[in-house]
Protein backbone atom coordinates (compact mmCIF):
# COMPACT_ATOMS: atom_id res chain seq x y z
CA UNK A 1 0.00 0.00 0.00
CA UNK A 2 1.79 3.20 -1.17
CA UNK A 3 0.71 6.27 0.25
CA UNK A 4 1.13 9.79 -1.36
CA UNK A 5 0.45 13.14 -0.08
CA UNK A 6 -0.39 16.21 -1.81
CA UNK A 7 0.06 18.73 0.13
CA UNK A 8 0.67 22.59 0.10
CA UNK A 9 2.37 25.31 2.04
CA UNK A 10 2.77 23.66 5.47
CA UNK A 11 -0.18 25.84 6.59
CA UNK A 12 -3.62 25.37 7.73
CA UNK A 13 -4.94 21.81 6.67
CA UNK A 14 -1.99 20.57 5.23
CA UNK A 15 0.39 21.76 8.06
CA UNK A 16 -2.38 19.88 10.85
CA UNK A 17 -1.63 16.81 8.63
CA UNK A 18 1.93 17.20 7.92
CA UNK A 19 2.70 17.20 11.90
CA UNK A 20 0.25 14.07 11.98
CA UNK A 21 2.44 12.08 9.28
CA UNK A 22 5.32 13.00 11.27
CA UNK A 23 4.39 12.10 14.71
CA UNK A 24 2.57 8.79 13.08
CA UNK A 25 5.52 7.12 11.87
CA UNK A 26 3.77 6.38 9.07
CA UNK A 27 5.12 6.21 5.64
CA UNK A 28 4.26 8.33 3.17
CA UNK A 29 5.75 10.02 -0.53
CA UNK A 30 4.98 13.81 0.44
CA UNK A 31 4.53 15.90 -2.75
CA UNK A 32 4.08 19.37 -2.76
CA UNK A 33 1.65 21.30 -4.79
CA UNK A 34 0.81 24.98 -5.66
CA UNK A 35 -3.19 25.40 -4.13
CA UNK A 36 -3.42 28.69 -5.37
CA UNK A 37 -2.80 27.59 -8.99
CA UNK A 38 -5.17 25.24 -8.22
CA UNK A 39 -2.75 21.99 -8.75
CA UNK A 40 -5.11 19.77 -6.46
CA UNK A 41 -7.33 19.44 -9.39
CA UNK A 42 -5.27 18.39 -11.78
CA UNK A 43 -3.49 15.34 -9.26
CA UNK A 44 -2.74 12.84 -11.45
CA UNK A 45 -4.11 8.89 -11.47
CA UNK A 46 -7.27 9.58 -9.05
CA UNK A 47 -10.11 6.52 -9.72
CA UNK A 48 -12.19 7.65 -6.88
CA UNK A 49 -11.80 11.56 -6.76
CA UNK A 50 -15.34 12.30 -4.90
CA UNK A 51 -13.53 13.31 -1.39
CA UNK A 52 -11.56 15.20 -3.86
CA UNK A 53 -13.93 17.46 -5.62
CA UNK A 54 -16.79 17.71 -2.76
CA UNK A 55 -14.68 17.44 0.39
CA UNK A 56 -16.22 20.12 2.72
CA UNK A 57 -12.71 21.45 3.60
CA UNK A 58 -12.16 23.41 0.42
CA UNK A 59 -8.43 23.47 -0.47
CA UNK A 60 -6.63 21.08 1.43
CA UNK A 61 -4.28 17.79 0.92
CA UNK A 62 -5.09 14.74 -0.44
CA UNK A 63 -3.51 11.67 0.40
CA UNK A 64 -3.77 9.52 -2.42
CA UNK A 65 -3.56 5.35 -1.60
CA UNK A 66 -4.73 3.06 -4.77
CA UNK A 67 -6.01 6.00 -6.73
CA UNK A 68 -8.63 6.28 -4.04
CA UNK A 69 -8.68 10.48 -3.20
CA UNK A 70 -8.49 11.01 0.97
CA UNK A 71 -9.97 14.32 2.42
CA UNK A 72 -10.37 16.20 4.91
CA UNK A 73 -7.18 16.94 7.92
CA UNK A 74 -8.62 15.76 10.73
CA UNK A 75 -9.83 12.38 9.09
CA UNK A 76 -6.29 12.40 7.20
CA UNK A 77 -4.31 12.79 10.58
CA UNK A 78 -6.75 9.71 12.41
CA UNK A 79 -6.02 7.34 9.80
CA UNK A 80 -2.66 8.33 9.69
CA UNK A 81 -2.75 8.13 13.44
CA UNK A 82 -4.49 4.81 13.22
CA UNK A 83 -1.87 3.10 10.34
CA UNK A 84 0.82 4.14 11.99
CA UNK A 85 1.82 4.95 16.04
CA UNK A 86 -1.56 5.60 17.45
CA UNK A 87 -0.60 7.55 19.99
CA UNK A 88 -2.27 10.74 18.62
CA UNK A 89 -6.41 10.00 20.03
CA UNK A 90 -7.54 9.27 23.22
CA UNK A 91 -8.05 5.50 24.09
CA UNK A 92 -10.99 6.44 26.58
CA UNK A 93 -13.77 6.77 24.70
CA UNK A 94 -15.34 10.29 26.60
CA UNK A 95 -12.07 11.64 25.78
CA UNK A 96 -12.41 10.74 22.66
CA UNK A 97 -15.40 12.24 22.04
CA UNK A 98 -13.82 15.76 23.58
CA UNK A 99 -10.96 15.72 21.26
CA UNK A 100 -13.46 15.15 18.22
CA UNK A 101 -15.73 17.76 19.69
CA UNK A 102 -12.38 20.20 20.01
CA UNK A 103 -11.54 19.50 16.29
CA UNK A 104 -15.41 20.15 15.19
CA UNK A 105 -15.30 23.56 16.41
CA UNK A 106 -11.79 24.46 15.22
CA UNK A 107 -13.16 23.07 11.63
CA UNK A 108 -16.40 24.51 11.30
CA UNK A 109 -16.07 27.65 13.36
CA UNK A 110 -12.36 28.69 12.99
CA UNK A 111 -11.16 27.18 10.13
CA UNK A 112 -13.53 28.79 7.73
CA UNK A 113 -12.92 31.77 9.32
CA UNK A 114 -9.40 31.64 8.81
CA UNK A 115 -9.01 30.48 5.33
CA UNK A 116 -11.22 33.83 4.78
CA UNK A 117 -9.38 36.31 6.35
CA UNK A 118 -6.16 34.32 5.14
CA UNK A 119 -7.02 34.32 1.75
CA UNK A 120 -8.44 38.63 2.18
CA UNK A 121 -4.66 39.46 3.37
CA UNK A 122 -2.38 37.59 1.28
CA UNK A 123 -4.21 35.38 -1.79
CA UNK A 124 -3.74 36.60 -4.80
CA UNK A 125 -5.12 33.91 -7.39
CA UNK A 126 -6.02 34.30 -11.40
CA UNK A 127 -6.89 30.99 -12.64
CA UNK A 128 -8.03 31.38 -15.69
CA UNK A 129 -11.42 29.69 -17.33
CA UNK A 130 -10.09 26.32 -17.96
CA UNK A 131 -8.42 26.23 -14.43
CA UNK A 132 -12.08 27.15 -12.30
CA UNK A 133 -13.83 24.67 -14.58
CA UNK A 134 -11.81 22.17 -13.16
CA UNK A 135 -13.22 22.52 -9.91
CA UNK A 136 -16.12 20.03 -9.69
CA UNK A 137 -18.02 21.62 -7.23
CA UNK A 138 -19.65 24.93 -7.79
CA UNK A 139 -19.75 26.37 -4.34
CA UNK A 140 -16.22 25.37 -4.06
CA UNK A 141 -15.59 27.12 -7.37
CA UNK A 142 -17.97 29.91 -6.11
CA UNK A 143 -15.31 30.43 -3.53
CA UNK A 144 -12.27 30.69 -5.56
CA UNK A 145 -14.21 33.21 -7.74
CA UNK A 146 -15.07 35.29 -4.92
CA UNK A 147 -11.25 35.44 -3.83
CA UNK A 148 -10.62 36.04 -7.60
CA UNK A 149 -12.51 39.41 -7.38
CA UNK A 150 -11.41 40.12 -3.93
CA UNK A 151 -15.22 39.99 -2.60
CA UNK A 152 -15.18 39.76 1.42
CA UNK A 153 -18.33 41.25 2.58
CA UNK A 154 -17.95 43.17 5.72
CA UNK A 155 -20.50 40.82 7.53
CA UNK A 156 -18.48 38.14 6.87
CA UNK A 157 -15.12 39.86 8.34
CA UNK A 158 -16.62 40.51 11.19
CA UNK A 159 -17.70 37.08 11.60
CA UNK A 160 -14.56 35.90 10.97
CA UNK A 161 -12.65 38.01 13.29
CA UNK A 162 -14.95 36.96 16.18
CA UNK A 163 -14.89 33.09 15.67
CA UNK A 164 -10.66 33.60 15.49
CA UNK A 165 -10.68 35.66 18.66
CA UNK A 166 -13.23 33.26 20.02
CA UNK A 167 -11.05 30.25 19.25
CA UNK A 168 -7.84 31.90 20.97
CA UNK A 169 -9.80 32.47 24.09
CA UNK A 170 -10.65 28.90 24.04
CA UNK A 171 -7.50 27.68 23.48
CA UNK A 172 -6.33 29.82 26.56
CA UNK A 173 -8.72 28.71 28.82
CA UNK A 174 -8.37 25.51 28.05
CA UNK A 175 -4.78 26.00 29.06
CA UNK A 176 -5.86 26.90 32.45
CA UNK A 177 -5.05 24.50 34.51
CA UNK A 178 -1.62 24.47 33.17
CA UNK A 179 -1.85 21.57 31.06
CA UNK A 180 1.17 21.21 28.07
CA UNK A 181 -1.56 20.08 25.70
CA UNK A 182 -5.23 20.63 24.75
CA UNK A 183 -6.70 17.41 25.53
CA UNK A 184 -4.15 17.29 28.36
CA UNK A 185 -1.54 14.58 26.29
CA UNK A 186 -0.69 15.67 22.84
CA UNK A 187 -3.50 14.71 20.30
CA UNK A 188 -4.79 15.49 16.98
CA UNK A 189 -6.51 18.17 18.51
CA UNK A 190 -3.45 20.24 18.74
CA UNK A 191 -1.86 20.45 15.38
CA UNK A 192 -5.50 20.86 14.10
CA UNK A 193 -5.88 23.95 15.80
CA UNK A 194 -1.94 25.15 15.66
CA UNK A 195 -2.46 24.64 11.37
CA UNK A 196 -5.62 27.13 11.33
CA UNK A 197 -4.40 29.63 14.46
CA UNK A 198 -0.61 30.22 12.97
CA UNK A 199 -1.13 32.21 10.16
CA UNK A 200 -3.56 34.41 12.09
CA UNK A 201 -1.13 35.99 14.25
CA UNK A 202 -0.31 38.70 12.01
CA UNK A 203 -3.87 39.14 10.78
CA UNK A 204 -5.71 39.17 13.77
CA UNK A 205 -2.82 40.33 16.49
CA UNK A 206 -5.51 41.71 18.61
CA UNK A 207 -6.93 38.03 19.52
CA UNK A 208 -3.69 37.03 20.58
CA UNK A 209 -3.21 39.92 22.92
CA UNK A 210 -2.82 38.77 26.58
CA UNK A 211 -3.20 35.09 25.64
CA UNK A 212 -0.08 34.30 27.31
CA UNK A 213 -0.73 30.56 27.91
CA UNK A 214 -1.87 30.17 24.08
CA UNK A 215 0.87 31.67 23.07
CA UNK A 216 3.45 29.17 25.03
CA UNK A 217 1.17 26.46 23.68
CA UNK A 218 1.81 27.66 20.35
CA UNK A 219 5.09 27.84 21.23
CA UNK A 220 5.88 23.94 22.31
CA UNK A 221 3.58 22.54 19.27
CA UNK A 222 5.88 24.73 16.97
CA UNK A 223 9.10 23.24 18.72
CA UNK A 224 7.59 19.77 17.70
CA UNK A 225 9.95 17.85 15.63
CA UNK A 226 6.98 16.94 13.34
CA UNK A 227 5.69 20.44 13.05
CA UNK A 228 9.58 21.46 12.03
CA UNK A 229 9.82 19.00 9.79
CA UNK A 230 6.89 20.03 8.30
CA UNK A 231 7.93 23.89 8.25
CA UNK A 232 10.57 22.53 6.33
CA UNK A 233 9.00 21.22 3.47
CA UNK A 234 7.96 25.48 2.97
CA UNK A 235 9.04 26.54 -0.25
CA UNK A 236 8.68 30.12 0.91
CA UNK A 237 10.18 32.23 3.24
CA UNK A 238 6.84 32.98 5.51
CA UNK A 239 4.30 29.59 4.82
CA UNK A 240 1.74 31.18 7.19
CA UNK A 241 1.09 33.57 5.18
CA UNK A 242 -0.01 31.07 2.21
CA UNK A 243 -3.93 30.58 2.28
CA UNK A 244 -6.36 29.22 -1.05
CA UNK A 245 -9.73 28.66 -0.44
CA UNK A 246 -11.10 26.81 2.49
CA UNK A 247 -14.34 25.60 4.07
CA UNK A 248 -17.80 27.60 3.57
CA UNK A 249 -19.24 29.41 6.39
CA UNK A 250 -22.03 27.65 7.66
CA UNK A 251 -25.48 28.79 5.02
CA UNK A 252 -27.91 28.56 8.46
CA UNK A 253 -25.70 30.98 10.29
CA UNK B 1 -25.12 4.23 38.52
CA UNK B 2 -24.00 3.94 34.66
CA UNK B 3 -27.13 4.17 33.03
CA UNK B 4 -27.43 6.08 29.53
CA UNK B 5 -30.31 8.97 28.86
CA UNK B 6 -30.92 10.31 25.44
CA UNK B 7 -32.71 13.19 25.34
CA UNK B 8 -34.09 12.82 21.50
CA UNK B 9 -37.44 14.13 19.40
CA UNK B 10 -38.35 11.71 16.21
CA UNK B 11 -36.47 8.83 14.99
CA UNK B 12 -35.47 11.64 12.06
CA UNK B 13 -32.04 13.24 11.34
CA UNK B 14 -30.11 14.51 14.19
CA UNK B 15 -32.23 12.24 16.85
CA UNK B 16 -32.34 8.86 15.39
CA UNK B 17 -28.81 8.86 14.69
CA UNK B 18 -27.86 8.04 18.79
CA UNK B 19 -31.41 6.31 19.01
CA UNK B 20 -30.41 3.53 16.15
CA UNK B 21 -26.84 3.38 16.84
CA UNK B 22 -27.80 2.47 20.84
CA UNK B 23 -30.65 0.18 19.59
CA UNK B 24 -28.01 -1.66 16.94
CA UNK B 25 -25.59 -1.75 19.94
CA UNK B 26 -27.97 -3.40 22.39
CA UNK B 27 -27.70 -0.40 24.85
CA UNK B 28 -30.91 -0.05 27.38
CA UNK B 29 -31.64 3.52 27.92
CA UNK B 30 -33.88 5.74 29.17
CA UNK B 31 -35.59 7.64 26.21
CA UNK B 32 -36.67 11.54 27.37
CA UNK B 33 -38.78 12.28 24.09
CA UNK B 34 -38.35 16.22 24.02
CA UNK B 35 -41.37 17.84 21.86
CA UNK B 36 -38.99 20.08 19.65
CA UNK B 37 -42.05 21.68 17.76
CA UNK B 38 -43.58 22.71 21.58
CA UNK B 39 -40.06 24.34 22.24
CA UNK B 40 -39.44 21.46 25.43
CA UNK B 41 -35.47 22.27 24.47
CA UNK B 42 -35.54 25.91 25.35
CA UNK B 43 -37.13 24.83 28.74
CA UNK B 44 -35.02 25.30 32.28
CA UNK B 45 -35.40 21.52 32.73
CA UNK B 46 -33.56 20.62 29.24
CA UNK B 47 -31.41 23.29 29.77
CA UNK B 48 -30.10 22.56 32.41
CA UNK B 49 -28.85 18.81 30.90
CA UNK B 50 -27.77 20.84 27.67
CA UNK B 51 -27.15 24.40 28.40
CA UNK B 52 -26.77 24.78 24.20
CA UNK B 53 -30.63 24.00 23.97
CA UNK B 54 -29.63 21.12 21.10
CA UNK B 55 -31.14 18.26 20.33
CA UNK B 56 -29.98 15.18 21.05
CA UNK B 57 -28.13 15.39 24.16
CA UNK B 58 -27.25 11.94 26.33
CA UNK B 59 -26.06 11.15 29.55
CA UNK B 60 -24.42 8.18 30.86
CA UNK B 61 -23.41 8.06 34.25
CA UNK B 62 -22.13 12.17 34.87
CA UNK B 63 -20.79 12.30 31.26
CA UNK B 64 -23.00 14.97 29.23
CA UNK B 65 -22.72 14.56 25.73
CA UNK B 66 -24.03 16.53 22.36
CA UNK B 67 -23.88 16.65 18.57
CA UNK B 68 -24.90 13.80 16.99
CA UNK B 69 -22.69 12.12 14.99
CA UNK B 70 -19.83 12.55 18.00
CA UNK B 71 -22.38 10.71 20.53
CA UNK B 72 -22.47 7.93 18.06
CA UNK B 73 -19.23 7.31 18.06
CA UNK B 74 -18.52 7.02 22.01
CA UNK B 75 -21.34 5.12 22.01
CA UNK B 76 -19.79 2.55 19.62
CA UNK B 77 -16.40 3.02 21.40
CA UNK B 78 -17.70 2.85 24.64
CA UNK B 79 -20.11 -0.12 24.72
CA UNK B 80 -20.02 -3.93 23.80
CA UNK B 81 -22.19 -5.00 21.12
CA UNK B 82 -21.92 -4.87 17.61
CA UNK B 83 -18.92 -3.03 15.86
CA UNK B 84 -20.69 -0.29 13.92
CA UNK B 85 -16.79 0.84 13.35
CA UNK B 86 -14.75 -1.59 11.11
CA UNK B 87 -11.11 -2.69 11.73
CA UNK B 88 -9.77 -1.03 8.94
CA UNK B 89 -8.42 2.29 9.36
CA UNK B 90 -9.01 3.36 5.36
CA UNK B 91 -13.05 2.25 5.70
CA UNK B 92 -13.00 4.21 8.70
CA UNK B 93 -11.55 7.25 7.11
CA UNK B 94 -14.26 6.86 4.55
CA UNK B 95 -17.04 6.69 6.88
CA UNK B 96 -15.92 9.55 8.85
CA UNK B 97 -15.53 11.75 5.54
CA UNK B 98 -19.48 10.69 4.96
CA UNK B 99 -20.84 11.65 7.60
CA UNK B 100 -18.95 14.83 7.89
CA UNK B 101 -20.19 15.57 4.07
CA UNK B 102 -23.87 14.54 4.84
CA UNK B 103 -23.72 16.10 8.25
CA UNK B 104 -22.22 19.69 6.73
CA UNK B 105 -22.80 19.95 3.20
CA UNK B 106 -25.96 17.62 2.33
CA UNK B 107 -28.11 17.74 5.89
CA UNK B 108 -28.56 21.55 6.10
CA UNK B 109 -30.17 21.34 2.47
CA UNK B 110 -32.70 18.72 3.45
CA UNK B 111 -33.51 20.53 6.10
CA UNK B 112 -34.10 23.28 4.55
CA UNK B 113 -36.78 21.94 2.30
CA UNK B 114 -37.91 19.70 5.17
CA UNK B 115 -38.61 22.91 7.39
CA UNK B 116 -40.56 24.68 4.42
CA UNK B 117 -42.48 21.89 2.93
CA UNK B 118 -43.42 19.90 6.25
CA UNK B 119 -42.07 20.47 9.49
CA UNK B 120 -42.77 24.11 9.53
CA UNK B 121 -46.69 23.57 8.14
CA UNK B 122 -47.09 21.02 10.52
CA UNK B 123 -46.13 22.79 13.36
CA UNK B 124 -48.56 25.65 12.42
CA UNK B 125 -51.22 22.90 12.25
CA UNK B 126 -50.53 21.42 15.81
CA UNK B 127 -49.61 24.47 17.65
CA UNK B 128 -50.99 27.56 15.50
CA UNK B 129 -49.34 30.12 14.84
CA UNK B 130 -49.85 32.75 17.64
CA UNK B 131 -48.53 30.17 20.18
CA UNK B 132 -45.62 29.38 17.86
CA UNK B 133 -44.19 33.16 18.30
CA UNK B 134 -45.03 33.23 21.80
CA UNK B 135 -42.63 30.43 21.98
CA UNK B 136 -39.75 32.07 19.45
CA UNK B 137 -40.08 35.23 21.74
CA UNK B 138 -39.30 33.38 24.88
CA UNK B 139 -35.32 32.71 23.51
CA UNK B 140 -33.08 34.28 24.69
CA UNK B 141 -30.60 35.01 21.70
CA UNK B 142 -31.82 37.16 18.99
CA UNK B 143 -30.56 35.31 16.33
CA UNK B 144 -31.76 31.74 17.61
CA UNK B 145 -34.99 33.93 17.31
CA UNK B 146 -34.63 34.66 13.67
CA UNK B 147 -33.49 31.23 12.56
CA UNK B 148 -36.47 29.62 14.66
CA UNK B 149 -39.20 31.99 12.46
CA UNK B 150 -37.59 31.24 9.66
CA UNK B 151 -37.72 27.80 10.04
CA UNK B 152 -41.33 27.20 11.48
CA UNK B 153 -42.83 29.94 8.74
CA UNK B 154 -40.66 29.40 5.93
CA UNK B 155 -39.18 32.49 4.98
CA UNK B 156 -35.87 31.06 2.84
CA UNK B 157 -35.02 32.89 0.50
CA UNK B 158 -35.73 31.65 -3.90
CA UNK B 159 -31.76 31.63 -3.48
CA UNK B 160 -31.08 29.43 -0.33
CA UNK B 161 -34.07 27.08 -2.21
CA UNK B 162 -32.61 26.67 -5.41
CA UNK B 163 -29.06 26.27 -3.75
CA UNK B 164 -30.20 23.82 -1.24
CA UNK B 165 -32.29 21.91 -3.97
CA UNK B 166 -29.19 21.67 -6.05
CA UNK B 167 -27.18 19.91 -3.48
CA UNK B 168 -30.05 17.33 -2.90
CA UNK B 169 -29.99 16.20 -6.25
CA UNK B 170 -25.94 16.53 -6.47
CA UNK B 171 -26.13 14.32 -2.82
CA UNK B 172 -28.86 11.88 -4.40
CA UNK B 173 -26.40 11.09 -7.23
CA UNK B 174 -23.29 10.92 -4.86
CA UNK B 175 -25.36 8.50 -2.64
CA UNK B 176 -26.91 6.75 -5.77
CA UNK B 177 -22.92 6.34 -7.43
CA UNK B 178 -21.55 5.22 -3.76
CA UNK B 179 -23.45 2.46 -3.05
CA UNK B 180 -22.75 1.08 -6.34
CA UNK B 181 -19.35 0.41 -5.44
CA UNK B 182 -20.50 -1.73 -2.26
CA UNK B 183 -23.08 -3.33 -0.19
CA UNK B 184 -22.99 -0.26 2.63
CA UNK B 185 -22.17 3.33 1.69
CA UNK B 186 -18.58 3.19 3.04
CA UNK B 187 -16.94 0.20 4.09
CA UNK B 188 -17.90 -3.84 3.67
CA UNK B 189 -19.48 -3.50 6.91
CA UNK B 190 -22.92 -2.10 8.14
CA UNK B 191 -21.45 1.26 10.17
CA UNK B 192 -22.28 4.87 11.41
CA UNK B 193 -22.17 5.79 7.82
CA UNK B 194 -25.22 4.03 7.27
CA UNK B 195 -26.96 4.91 10.48
CA UNK B 196 -26.24 8.51 9.76
CA UNK B 197 -27.14 8.11 6.41
CA UNK B 198 -30.74 6.12 6.93
CA UNK B 199 -31.72 9.11 9.06
CA UNK B 200 -31.16 11.65 6.05
CA UNK B 201 -32.48 9.46 3.20
CA UNK B 202 -35.12 7.86 4.36
CA UNK B 203 -38.15 9.38 3.51
CA UNK B 204 -36.65 10.63 0.09
CA UNK B 205 -38.63 8.44 -2.18
CA UNK B 206 -41.60 10.46 -0.64
CA UNK B 207 -39.96 14.00 -0.45
CA UNK B 208 -37.70 13.74 -3.77
CA UNK B 209 -39.85 11.08 -5.73
CA UNK B 210 -38.17 12.49 -8.85
CA UNK B 211 -34.69 11.95 -7.93
CA UNK B 212 -34.95 8.81 -5.89
CA UNK B 213 -36.75 6.23 -6.49
CA UNK B 214 -36.73 2.40 -8.07
CA UNK B 215 -36.09 3.66 -11.42
CA UNK B 216 -33.18 5.86 -11.11
CA UNK B 217 -31.75 5.13 -7.62
CA UNK B 218 -31.54 1.24 -7.54
CA UNK B 219 -28.39 1.16 -5.20
CA UNK B 220 -30.62 3.58 -2.56
CA UNK B 221 -33.33 2.01 -2.52
CA UNK B 222 -31.69 -1.61 -2.10
CA UNK B 223 -29.87 0.16 0.86
CA UNK B 224 -33.09 1.97 2.12
CA UNK B 225 -35.25 -1.47 2.37
CA UNK B 226 -32.35 -3.27 3.87
CA UNK B 227 -32.09 -0.89 6.70
CA UNK B 228 -35.23 -0.67 7.17
CA UNK B 229 -35.38 -4.55 7.56
CA UNK B 230 -33.17 -4.43 10.55
CA UNK B 231 -34.33 -5.36 14.05
CA UNK B 232 -32.85 -2.23 15.25
CA UNK B 233 -34.58 0.55 12.60
CA UNK B 234 -38.53 -1.37 13.37
CA UNK B 235 -37.57 -0.66 17.20
CA UNK B 236 -36.27 2.78 16.57
CA UNK B 237 -39.00 4.28 14.75
CA UNK B 238 -41.41 2.96 17.12
CA UNK B 239 -40.66 5.73 18.94
CA UNK B 240 -41.76 7.89 17.06
CA UNK B 241 -44.79 10.02 17.61
CA UNK B 242 -45.74 12.19 14.58
CA UNK B 243 -46.62 11.45 11.00
CA UNK B 244 -42.71 12.34 10.36
CA UNK B 245 -41.57 8.91 11.85
CA UNK B 246 -44.39 7.15 9.85
CA UNK B 247 -42.41 8.17 6.35
CA UNK B 248 -40.63 5.12 6.82
CA UNK B 249 -43.25 2.94 5.52
CA UNK B 250 -42.83 4.23 2.13
CA UNK B 251 -39.87 1.45 2.41
CA UNK B 252 -42.16 -1.40 2.84
CA UNK B 253 -43.65 -1.05 -0.73
CA UNK B 254 -41.71 -3.08 -2.84
CA UNK B 255 -41.50 -1.16 -6.23
CA UNK B 256 -41.53 3.00 -5.95
CA UNK B 257 -41.74 4.45 -9.20
CA UNK B 258 -40.72 7.87 -10.58
CA UNK B 259 -43.19 10.27 -9.73
CA UNK B 260 -43.55 14.35 -10.63
CA UNK B 261 -41.48 16.81 -8.22
CA UNK B 262 -44.82 18.57 -7.58
CA UNK B 263 -46.14 15.03 -5.73
CA UNK B 264 -43.57 15.74 -3.25
CA UNK B 265 -44.48 19.32 -2.36
CA UNK B 266 -48.26 18.48 -2.83
CA UNK B 267 -48.71 15.08 -0.45
CA UNK B 268 -47.08 17.35 2.40
CA UNK B 269 -44.34 15.07 3.10
CA UNK B 270 -41.30 16.99 1.49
Amino acid sequence: MSMILYHGEPNGASLAVLAALGESGAEADCKAIDLLAGERHTIPGLTQAVARDMGVEGEGPVLVIDGEAMTESVFIAQFLDEAGANTLQPKDAYAHWQMLMWCRRVTERCAPAAAFLGCRAHARPSLDAAALGRIASPDLRARWEAVQAGDYPQAQVDDSLSKVRDTVKMVDDQLADDRDWLMGPLTIADFETFGWLVGMVDVVPDAFAGKDRAAAWMDRVRARPSVQAALARATVSAPQNSWAPGPEINRWG
Amino acid sequence: MNTVTLYHWEPNANSGKPMLALMEKGVAFDSHYIDMLNFDQHKPEYLAINPQGTIPAMTHGDRVLVESTAIMEYVNEEFDGPALMPADARARWRIRWWMKFMDQWLAPSFSMFGWKFFVGPNALAAHGQEKIEEQIARIPLPERQTAWRKAVFGLFSEQEMAESGRRISVGIRMLEEELGKREWLASDAYSLADVNGFNLAYAMPLSQPHLANDDLTPNIMRWLRAIYRRPATRDCWKLGRTPMASRVEILEQDYIPPKDESEGISSGVR
